[in-house]
């Protein structure tokens, strides 16, 4: 973290709305593919990390560190994310049955639906990697920092989500060619 | 050790993602090449790899995300408006966020003051304060001279006024004029004069006093000059006036003759003087002076000089009143005692109305002497000032003596107590004074003494060196005190009288002392009653005493012998010595009580030594060999044989009676067995 950015996370957390609107178009895009990889909804992701945002913005004075300023946004953003997944969990049961009766929607291949399902199947961390990899063409040193893991871990990660992906589609893909 | 093989999916997605380094990635196209199953996995990767692209591609957030984040983040938490903002600006400074605590801490350090009431101008500097308080005092006292001034000035007015009155009333239609001086007091003219007499220092002095501060000295100028000013204005007036003064001076007779040459130039007398001559030869007296009213100040001016100024007090008295008073009432009582006369002279009337006449005349004649007697008291008063001047000597209260009181206290070891007893009351004289002396012998036969005496100063020395030599000395205590005599503090040229000593003796046993050393020791010897009597004259030679001994035999032939001795320290060391001749010396414990607080003659202090003499006995023999061990070792064993073979006995006892119960058990047991087959 350069000094700029430090100086900048810390004027945001003593108040200065220019510099939190400078964070808010720099992290955004991250705090929405965390987000996404926990709901896998663009609507709910996008309300998570506006709701994120607002959140961080009156309790920025929690924050002592301004080092760890992006770290704090993202655990928001996921925390968040997850009481949001918790709620539809609740509230999806009252709604199978009519979700059930509806027609499935033109646009949606296959191959797509084979792909969410599978996706869901994968752990959390993984798909966090993977929305933060594609969304954001992230390098993986990046990624790391965001998710907090240890240097050369997420090679792993990919590597393991990636044949996990390709083994649950095989069949889908097969029957593509 | 793991292969490129093994890892293939986390390479692959490396690879596609653009993670390998140009190392990693030549070898993993080397795998490739080689490696059937994972070309074909890699080329499912890159597919899985394209579709995810594709398909999360369409899930991507759109161009204006950050646009709409950033709008319904304004739009959820509002901006400040401008001047709020800019004061939010404002208190982000360093430097304004510590203004604002400072301010803070020194508001409420305000408001704390305001609570407890305290002044705000105690923060100001020290010199200023002073300052301040410099300039209220100077306006204090001009003030006070404004006052005292304008106090002269109103009390002149109103006597101006006064003897106005005064002279319009002057000539009582009533009264004829029998006193030609009070006329002529009461003139029109002399008023007018005194009016405009007084009325003139007032003007002049006005500009002075309220000109400035600084003009200090002139507004005490002005101050003094009524002071002196109202004699002549003052002529009709009566005022007594009278003055003290402390003053501490060197030598009293040069003060007096002093005194009585500045009232002499004043034209006055010194009235009376009285002088007492204190205990320590120095004088205090007191001096009347009377003087001219006009010349007190001069006089008092000049009695300053003298010495220090303790104290000094000036009075007006004002008379006026009551002597006019008493003036008129003796005019009145003429008159009456010019009627009675006249009716006398008549000679009209009975006997018991003359005589009540002659009564009355009696008493208006007594009235007019005594009114007569008060005015000319009242003259004499007022035509002298009188002023007392009481008159110390410096260093008044310095002692004249001191007085060296000594007493001793003495404690005293002795071996017989009634000797020394008489030895000490052999000592009394007329020098030395026994006061006291009891000899004490309690229920236990203890004998102890206590004396008191009174030694001539000369002689204490003396007695109280041959008193320590009768006995041995525990405790001497000496304590001085001077006190001191007229006067207290102190003085060079005082004398020191020494007073009679006072010693108290106590005497008691030297068995009652404590031993400062005590010891203890046990020797072993073969012929226990022999080593004691060895001991008992060891201890002698040594210089001590036996205090007490004991012998015992026990029926197994063990001798003990306890042997109390009591020696001076000196001899303590070759007394230990001497021991090691009667046999081995076993468990010396040495226990050493130091007094520390009294003063005691170490040498000649008694040291206590128990010594137990022991043989071990003859039932074991001393017999030694191998013959006498090789027997003694038998009858152990055989000793301990049988005690085996009893132990044996109580332990069959015991599992016996069980042990047959058992046995009985499994025989009848078989038996019942055998008989059913």
């Amino acid at each position: 973290m350069d000094a700029s950015e430090r100086e900048q996370y810390r004027a945001a957390i003593q108040g200065d709305r220019e510099a939190f609107e400078m964070i808010i178009r720099t992290h955004s895009r991250t705090l929405f593919a965390i987000a996404y990889s926990i709901l896998q909804s663009r609507e709910e992701a996008e309300d998570v990390v506006q709701d994120s945002l607002v959140k961080a913005w009156k309790t920025r004075w929690r924050v002592r560190d301004p080092e760890k300023f992006p770290a704090w946004l993202c655990m928001i953003a996921r925390h968040r994310a997850h009481d949001v997944f918790r709620k539809r969990r609740t509230v999806s049961r009252f709604d199978e049955a009519i979700e059930a009766t509806d027609p499935e929607s033109p646009d949606t291949t296959a191959l797509d639906q084979h792909l969410h399902a599978a996706l869901a199947d994968l752990p959390e961390l993984h798909r966090a990697a993977l929305t933060l990899r594609y969304f954001e063409e992230m390098d993986y040193h990046t990624i790391e920092n965001t998710l907090g893991m240890t240097n050369g871990a997420l090679r792993g990660i990919l590597g393991r989500a990636l044949a996990s992906l390709r083994k649950q589609l095989r069949p889908a893909l097969a029957s593509l060619d | 050790m793991t292969t490129i093989h093994d890892e293939i999916d986390n390479w692959l997605a490396a690879d596609l993602h653009g993670e390998l380094s140009e190392n990693e990635r030549s070898v993993l196209h080397t795998h490739l090449v080689d490696c059937a199953t994972c070309r074909k996995t890699h080329q499912e990767t890159k597919t899985m790899n394209k579709i995810l692209e594709e398909t999360l591609a369409q899930e991507k957030p759109d161009l204006r995300f950050e646009h709409r984040m950033l709008s319904r983040f304004r739009s959820r938490i509002p901006q400040r408006s401008g001047l709020v903002k800019s004061l939010v600006d404002v208190m982000r400074l360093r430097a304004v966020q510590i203004t604002a605590v400072a301010a803070i801490l020194l508001a409420l350090i305000q408001v704390g003051r305001m609570i407890t009431g305290e002044r705000a101008n105690m923060l100001r500097g020290r010199e200023g304060y002073a300052n301040e308080e410099l300039f209220r005092q100077q306006r204090s006292q001009v003030a006070s001279g404004v006052g005292r001034a304008g106090g002269l000035d109103k009390s002149d007015e109103l006597a101006a006024g006064r003897s106005k009155d005064l002279a319009i009333k002057a000539p009582p239609p009533s009264l004829p004029a029998s006193r030609p001086d009070f006329h002529e007091n009461a003139k029109t003219p002399s008023t007018t004069v005194a009016q405009g007499k007084v009325a003139q220092p007032e003007v002049t002095e006005m500009p002075g006093v309220f000109a400035a501060p600084e003009n200090f000295a002139r507004a005490e100028a002005a101050e003094q000059k009524p002071a002196e000013t109202p004699a002549p204005a003052l002529a009709n007036r009566k005022l007594i006036r009278n003055a003290t003064v402390q003053l501490e001076i060197l030598s009293f007779d040069d003060a007096l003759q002093k005194i009585t040459a500045f009232a002499n130039e004043q034209h006055g007398y010194v009235a009376t003087t009285d002088s007492q001559k204190q205990s320590n030869g120095k004088l205090r007296g007191e001096v009347v002076v009377k003087i001219l009213p006009e010349n007190l100040d001069p006089f008092l001016q000049k009695l300053r000089g003298l010495g220090e100024l303790k104290n000094q007090t000036l009075g007006t008295e004002d008379v006026t009143k009551a002597y006019f008073d008493t003036d008129a009432r003796l005019k009145n009582a003429h008159v009456m005692e010019q009627r009675l006369i006249d009716m006398l002279k008549m000679k009209t009337g009975k006997v018991s109305d003359l005589l009540q006449v002659e009564k009355e005349l009696g008493r208006v004649r007594e009235d007019i002497e005594k009114m007569k007697g008060d005015l000319k008291y009242w003259d004499s008063q007022v035509q002298f000032a009188t002023v007392t001047v009481s008159l110390a000597e410096k260093d008044m209260e310095e002692p004249a003596a001191f007085l060296l009181k000594e007493r001793a206290q003495l404690s005293l070891y002795a071996p017989d107590v009634e000797k020394i007893y008489n030895d000490i009351k052999a000592l009394a004289s007329p020098k030395v004074q026994i006061t006291n002396a009891q000899l004490n012998r309690d229920y236990s036969g203890r004998v102890s003494a206590t004396m008191s005496m009174l030694i001539a100063p000369e002689e204490s020395d003396a007695v109280i060196g041959r008193v320590k030599g009768f006995g041995r000395v525990e405790n001497f205590q000496m304590q001085t005190q001077r006190i001191a005599q007229g006067g207290s503090g102190i003085s060079e040229n005082a004398k020191t009288k020494r007073d009679k000593v006072e010693l108290n003796i106590s005497v008691s046993r030297e068995e009652q002392e404590q031993a400062l050393q005590q010891t203890s020791l046990r020797i072993r010897t073969s012929s226990v009653d022999e080593k004691a009597k060895e001991l008992r004259a060891l201890a002698e030679k040594q210089g001590g005493r036996v205090r007490n001994s004991t012998f015992n035999r026990d029926p197994d032939g063990r001798e003990l012998a306890n042997v109390w001795l009591r020696v001076p320290m000196k001899n303590y060391f070759s007394l230990m010595q001497s021991l090691n001749s009667l046999g081995k010396v076993e468990n010396a414990s040495v226990q050493r009580q130091d007094r520390t607080d009294a003063q005691i003659d170490e040498a000649s202090a008694p040291a206590d030594v128990s010594i137990q003499v022991y043989s071990q006995g003859n039932i074991i023999s001393h017999e030694t060999g191998l013959l006498a061990t090789l027997r003694r070792t038998l009858a152990q064993s055989a000793g301990a044989i049988m005690w085996s073979l009893r132990m044996i006995g109580v332990a069959i006892a015991f599992l016996a009676p069980w042990a047959i119960a058992l046995i009985a058990l499994i025989w009848i047991t078989r038996h019942i067995i055998r008989t059913n087959r």
